[in-house]
């Protein structure tokens, strides 16, 4: 039973459905088969225990009619009548017929002979009894007599004969039936060694073509449950059959290749996107740096300083001494703010800065704002960032004295406080509640509130500035004792940056 | 399972699939293997059952019947062996006639049996009584031709007669006497068959006085005397020997016994009786138990008949009967003499064994 399988690239074809089904059929069909030989061999067995003791029962069938031979003759003899006669004729016919299935031949098989000699001598028997009936029926009284001895003689022989052979053929049938039932016994093994090599090769079968079904399945699942876990970098399954598992495993490999495909979409989309806020951002910097271009291209300083410096010549050729004094400060102001906008500068440099400003808005405010310095000229060569205490006067003079119905007075000290330079702006304006301190040294207040009035640096700036280049988160304090009560911002420099300078 | 992993380790994964198939070829051709095999092997014991059953049986020419009387049966196994051999060699096949039958029929029963069966010709064991020769007489108006074996009826229309001379017998036991006579006087014992009416016996004593008078013996101290031993039913000839054995005052020194049934039942009753060495047998025929008694010295000797020739004889005679229509009236059987000296050229170890089987 040759199976054959057809192969595409190496792989069977066959659906586990069909696989199933053959190993189904194929194990029934073989068991069936063993069955079937099985039973046909039981049914020859039994068929010939049946054969075996036919010849004894033909045996008897001979006897029963011999006896009716010599019963109706005998019956014929005592009554003559013609019941007897016709019934004599009958069984003579029946046992004539019977006689005729025996050997006639000589042959050196003692049950042959025995047919051979009950043969002829129911020949010789039927001879005398048709004699017989002819002598009684003429009458012959004597003769008849004389031959229903030899009749009943040859009777006895026959009989015994018969009885013999039946015998001797129920010995021999014996044999037979010894040899058949061990045959039979022989074919009870043989059946039961057929059975179990065909259960066990059956089993061996199935176990082979379950494992080709559940393997790729095992495999799927480990790769599966990989997967699960998280490794998407698994190998692919290699597809052995076009079977369902097959299907499955071609439908998992495809899926894998699918979620790594969206996976780099995916990161591909993402890193597209952070490049387009940095571009975003760069082009606001720029934007920015823009800006301030443009602004710092429209005032040239040295066109403004000149212009400044020509007015100044010019107020001093009319003797306008004030005014010159105003143009000259404005002049420093300005210049200070271009030159010195990056770079650190001394706190002198600071100081004068306040000066010209003061100056500057006393003008602009007719002498409203009253300046006040308490400075220690020694402590003023320390090292400090540009452009700090401008925005804290500017502050204190727009939020600080600005709208007061009483003297505005803004004093600078300058003094030192153990190992720090302090240097304090105090007004005596409109002061702040601890909550908008609080919020100023949190940074929380909009710079939108400032950026209008001032020269653009607002606080924060300051403060962030400040705190960076000391490297000091305590550099800048402001008090106030409540609203109307004046405000005092502090800042302490420590005295080692002076060394370094 | 553990085959199976040894496999499928050994495997690619590209050639698992192949070698599945070829797994799944092996296990049918096993399947089928076993199968045939044991078909092959069913079919054989089936058939060797066949053979038994209808056993082979070939057949023959003519019929032959041999009628003897079934007691002394090692003899006349013997002689039947003899008949069987040569009607195979010439296509006649002898029946030993009642040896199957439910019912032990007598010689005459046997003789009207054969009759009746229209067998080919009929070896008979017979006598010289008048139903002996009536039935003879019917035979041959059967057409049945009769050849007498042993023992004659001759004033029958028998064809021919296989036997011993008589005279030769009596003459053979005359010189056996010779050897044992001694002295003293001497009392002879010849067991006779006192059923037999046949001159046989006669000749046969007669051949022993005239031997023993030949031979000078002094037929003064020589007391020769014949008892007449019954075969008739089953065990007569015992129970008349043992009779003798009973008379203690008139036993014989010499017992000569002319039947192989007689030899045995004497050596059994000298050696029960204790008179081994005292009551010398002369014994008739060899079976293995008379060999061994002569082995033994409990029997001094015995005439052995060819009893192979015999029954050739006896085929013989009626095929060439049936053949031309003549046979010649006599067949004479060599006879020999067995005793101590050459006993052993008979009672080989094979022998004993065979005759053992036999038995068995």
């Amino acid at each position: 039973m040759k199976v054959k399988i057809k192969k595409t690239n190496g792989r069977s074809n066959l659906t586990i459905q069909s696989k199933l089904i053959f190993v189904f059929i194929f194990t029934s069909i073989v068991i069936f088969i063993v069955n079937l030989f099985v039973y046909v061999n039981l049914n020859q067995m039994i068929s010939k225990i049946e054969e075996i003791y036919a010849s004894n029962v033909n045996l008897n069938d001979l006897t029963e009619a011999l006896s009716d031979v010599q019963v109706s003759m005998t019956d014929y003899l005592n009554t003559k009548s013609s019941d007897a006669i016709e019934q004599y004729y009958r069984s003579e016919q029946d046992y004539a017929n019977l006689l005729n299935d025996l050997n006639v031949t000589t042959t050196n098989s003692d049950m042959k002979l025995m047919e051979k000699g009950i043969k002829n001598m129911s020949d010789t028997y039927l001879t005398i009894t048709n004699e017989t009936v002819q002598s009684k029926r003429g009458r012959n009284v004597e003769k008849y007599k004389n031959s229903y001895e030899e009749a009943s003689t040859l009777f006895s022989y026959i009989n015994t004969y018969i009885y013999s052979l039946n015998n001797e053929q129920f010995k021999y049938n014996s044999g037979n039936y010894e040899v058949l039932l061990s045959s039979m016994r022989y074919s009870e093994v043989i059946s039961l060694s057929i059975l179990l090599a065909v259960a066990l090769c059956n089993t061996m079968i199935i176990i082979l073509m379950t494992r080709s079904i559940t393997n790729p399945l095992k495999e799927l699942a480990k790769i599966a449950n990989e997967v699960a876990g998280g490794r998407l970098d698994v190998e692919l399954l290699k597809i052995k059959s076009n079977d369902e598992v097959g299907v499955v495993a071609k439908a998992f490999n495809k899926m894998i290749l699918s979620i790594r495909e969206y996976i780099e979409q995916i990161r591909v989309r993402m890193e597209m996107e952070s490049a387009m806020k940095e571009k975003e951002l760069m082009m606001a910097t720029h934007l920015k740096d823009a800006q301030l271009k443009y602004l710092q291209a429209q005032i040239n300083p040295h066109f403004l300083f000149n212009t400044l410096n020509a007015g100044a010549q010019l107020a001093m050729m009319e003797d306008a001494e004030r005014t010159y004094v105003y143009i000259q400060n404005m002049a420093d102001f300005f210049r200070y703010n271009v030159k010195k906008n990056n770079d650190s500068v001394t706190l002198r440099e600071e100081v004068e800065l306040i000066d010209s400003y003061i100056y500057i808005l006393n003008v602009r405010f007719s002498g409203d704002i009253h300046f006040e310095k308490k400075i220690n000229q020694e402590l003023l060569d320390i090292k400090m960032p540009s452009m700090i205490l401008q925005p804290i006067v500017e502050n204190s003079v727009n939020y600080g004295i600005r709208n007061i119905d009483w003297e505005g007075l803004i004093t600078l000290s300058v003094y030192e406080e153990k190992d720090k330079i302090c240097v304090s702006i105090k007004d005596n304006g409109a002061g702040m509640t601890a909550e908008k301190i609080q919020q100023i040294m949190a940074k929380e207040v909009q710079q939108s509130e400032t950026a209008d009035h001032s020269n653009g640096v607002g606080l924060e700036n300051v403060i962030n500035r400040l705190q960076m280049f000391f490297n000091d988160e305590d550099i800048f304090t402001i008090q106030s004792e409540g609203e109307n009560k004046g405000s005092e911002v502090i800042i302490r420099l420590p005295k080692s940056k002076k060394e370094v300078s | 399972m553990s085959i199976f992993s040894k496999i499928k380790s050994g495997l690619t994964i590209s050639n698992k699939d192949k070698a599945l198939t070829v797994l799944l070829i092996v296990m049918s051709t096993i399947m089928l293997i076993v199968t045939v095999f044991s078909l092959v092997y069913f079919r054989v014991q089936v058939t060797n059952l066949n053979t038994v059953e209808n056993t082979e049986y070939s057949e023959y020419d003519r019929h032959y019947a041999l009628i003897t009387d079934d007691l002394e049966k090692s003899f006349w196994d013997s002689v039947y062996a003899g008949t069987k051999e040569e009607g195979d060699r010439s296509g006649a096949y002898v029946e030993r006639l009642g040896k199957n039958l439910a019912v032990t029929y007598t010689k005459n029963e046997l003789m009207d049996i054969a009759i009746d069966s229209h067998v080919d010709g009929i070896i008979l064991e017979a006598d010289e009584s008048e139903e002996t020769t009536q039935l003879i007489k019917r035979a041959t108006e059967n057409g049945i031709p009769v050849v007498t074996v042993l023992s004659d009826c001759a004033n029958s229309d028998r064809k021919s007669y296989v036997g011993v001379s008589n005279y030769n017998l009596g003459g053979e036991y005359g010189k056996q006497i010779m050897k044992l006579l001694g002295e003293e006087n001497q009392k002879i014992l010849i067991l006779m068959n006192v059923n037999t009416e046949d001159s046989a016996q006669n000749i046969i004593f007669t051949a022993i006085q005239e031997t023993l008078e030949k031979a000078g013996a002094d037929m003064s101290h020589i007391d020769i005397d014949t008892a007449a031993i019954s075969d008739d039913g089953a065990f007569g000839a015992e129970e008349s020997i043992r009779d003798i054995f009973m008379d203690s005052e008139n036993l014989p020194d010499i017992m000569i016994c002319l039947n192989e049934l007689n030899t045995t039942s004497a050596y059994q009753a000298v050696v029960d009786y204790n008179k081994v060495g005292i009551i010398n047998i002369i014994g008739y025929y060899s079976s293995d138990t008379i060999l061994k008694a002569i082995d033994r010295n409990v029997i001094q000797a015995t005439i052995s008949v060819d009893t192979a020739q015999m029954g050739r004889y006896c085929v013989q005679a009626l095929d060439e009967y049936i053949a031309t229509g003549h046979v010649s009236e006599y067949f004479s059987v060599d006879i020999s003499q067995i005793t101590m000296e050459n006993v052993n050229d008979y009672l080989t170890e094979e022998d004993a064994d065979e005759s053992k089987d036999k038995e068995n």
